[in-house]
């Protein structure tokens, strides 16, 4: 044993470049690999609860998206009090395309009227005999934009509707339009609240388990303080394990949420029975299965973090 | 190199483990810490290291005054120390190599040098050949002298040992206490708790004697 100076870092050259950071990784994959029944455990904690969140999810996704495309139906129906003609017609459609929250006009003359209203009544066509062919009244139909679709926002659009010269009449449904809107604001709110509840226990599930790995090493983090680790030095392996728990936690959710789309979710027939145009539940688009991922690493780290704190302080 | 001035420290109210204890050891000294259990020996050993922070008095370790050291200081005191525990304190999943090479990964060594480093230190204590194994396939014995070799490692300037010969036959003792000697020899400074006499007797090293947290005797005339 010769006696060379005291706590002297040697640098050969097969440790140059290496680095804190590739020890503490290295540190961390070791102590995943000697505690595989711990971190099983924990991983399989986080890709459940993740799972949970994403089916949830996935269903809110696709209610949010079937509402939409129910919402796209509100329609704002202008009437004349006489038919313009085709100048007058160009500049009042120019008038209301002007009016904040327009996006789509489409003018229906009179004998266009008749004939959609003859073919609403199929196979009762009789009952209009003799009805003059212009007898219902040209109109414009307006479809707004999805901040006008809203119920306060549709009524201050009709206002203004109301205004243009040569309209004598507007309907809009104003009754269905607010029992939507009320539905719709019901499923946020129920969303919400159940996305922070779920969050919450996700939480505090996650940072339980975390903490049982922390105690499984606990004898490691004293010994490490002991030999004269600095808080930083014992803290970023379990860090670093942590984010590593998280993100295969997350990949593991959706990886099993995936299996269940292609398995039976992307066939199922619309549970909602809301929308006729979607075949199925469609899959969460990317910005969600991204979120996915960087809440699973945020769990695992915050998990970390927070077992880490009250442990640490708890010792010497 | 270590100096206790006037130290008190109880756990308890109305239960002291040190009363006002004064002593100095100097740089390069081999001292035995003796006393019935309950004596105050295990508490000195922590106060030393850190691991406690005295009611009353001044502990000062290679020139730094403990009481008034903060708590992201305490790391870079211990890692001039190396302390053999009672309990070994060995981790069972880990191999003879990591459970050395701990105390070095902490300085920031680099793997090469700690895997030469260990090698070496494990050769001079005779376990080269069980570099790979498991602390819980190794006899009372090896266990201890693993703990030695991280306590040695890094050549700390002070070596503190709580009860190391606890549970070893006669051979294993004298094997443990031959390496305390050489490293004394090279300059440790060493200070071994113990309650047996058979380790002390013949010693012809200093012995500080510990009573009911106080100090009864100190075999060194220059104190």
């Amino acid at each position: 044993m010769s006696r060379t100076s005291h706590a002297k870092r040697p640098t050969l050259s097969g440790d140059r470049g290496q680095g804190r950071f590739a020890y503490f990784v290295r540190r961390a994959l070791l102590n995943i690999r000697q505690n595989v029944l711990v971190n099983v455990l924990t991983i399989g904690t986080i890709a459940l609860a993740l799972l949970i969140v994403s089916l949830f999810l996935l269903v809110f996704v696709n209610l949010e998206s079937t509402a939409d495309e129910w919402s796209g139906k509100i329609q704002v129906t202008a009437y004349f009090d006489k038919e313009p003609d085709s100048t007058e017609l160009s500049a009042l459609m120019n008038r209301v395309k002007a009016i904040e929250g327009t996006d789509k006009v489409v003018f229906v003359g009179k004998l266009d009227a008749m004939k959609r209203f003859r073919a609403r009544l199929k196979g009762q066509e009789s009952l209009l005999e003799g009805v003059p062919a212009d007898v219902l009244p040209s109109s414009l139909e307006i479809s707004l934009k999805r901040k006008s679709r809203e119920d306060g926002a549709i009524e201050a659009y009709v206002t203004r509707l109301k205004k243009v010269p040569g309209i004598s009449e507007v309907q809009y449904g104003d009754e269905w339009v607010k029992r939507f809107n009320a539905f719709m604001n019901f499923l946020r709110f129920v969303g919400a609240l159940l996305a922070a509840f779920l969050l919450l226990a996700v939480l505090f599930i996650v940072s339980n388990t975390i903490k049982l790995t922390i105690y499984a090493r606990k004898e490691e983090l004293e010994l490490m303080e002991l030999v004269g680790a600095t808080r930083l030095f014992i803290k970023a392996p379990f860090l670093i394990e942590g984010v590593i728990q998280g993100a295969a936690g997350a990949l593991l959710a959706l990886l099993v949420l995936v299996g269940a789309y292609f398995g039976f979710l992307h066939s199922a027939t619309n549970f909602v029975n809301l929308s006729v145009s979607v075949a199925g539940l469609s899959f969460l688009p990317p910005v969600y299965v991204a979120g996915i991922i960087a809440g699973g690493i945020m769990l695992g780290f915050l998990g970390s973090i927070t077992s880490l704190r009250k442990f640490i302080n708890s010792q010497s | 190199m270590i100096e206790f001035h006037n130290v008190s420290m109880s756990y308890q109210r109305d239960m002291a483990a040190l009363n006002d204890v004064t002593l100095k050891v100097p740089k390069g000294d081999f001292v035995f810490v003796t006393g019935p259990s309950g004596a105050g020996k295990s508490t000195l050993l922590r106060l030393i290291y850190g691991a406690l922070i005295p009611n009353k008095g001044q502990v000062v370790v290679d020139g730094q005054n403990i009481t008034r050291l903060t708590r992201s200081q305490i790391p870079y005191l211990r890692r001039s120390i190396g302390v053999v525990f009672q309990d070994f304190k060995l981790l069972p999943n880990r191999t003879v190599l990591e459970n050395v090479a701990i105390t070095l990964e902490v300085l920031g060594w680099g793997r090469r040098d700690i895997g030469k480093k260990v090698y070496h230190m494990l050769k001079q204590i005779g376990l080269e050949h069980k570099i790979n194994a498991t602390p819980l396939r190794l006899s009372g014995g090896e266990q201890q002298r693993v703990a030695l070799a991280r306590a040695l490692v890094n050549e700390p300037k002070i070596l503190l040992a709580d009860e190391p010969t606890g549970n070893l036959d006669d051979e294993n003792k004298e094997q443990i206490l031959s390496i305390f000697r050489e490293a004394n020899i090279r300059g440790t400074t060493v200070v071994v708790a113990t309650h047996d006499r058979r380790v002390i007797d013949g010693s012809h090293k200093r012995v500080i004697r510990l009573e009911n947290g106080c100090i009864v005797e100190d075999s060194d005339v220059s104190n």
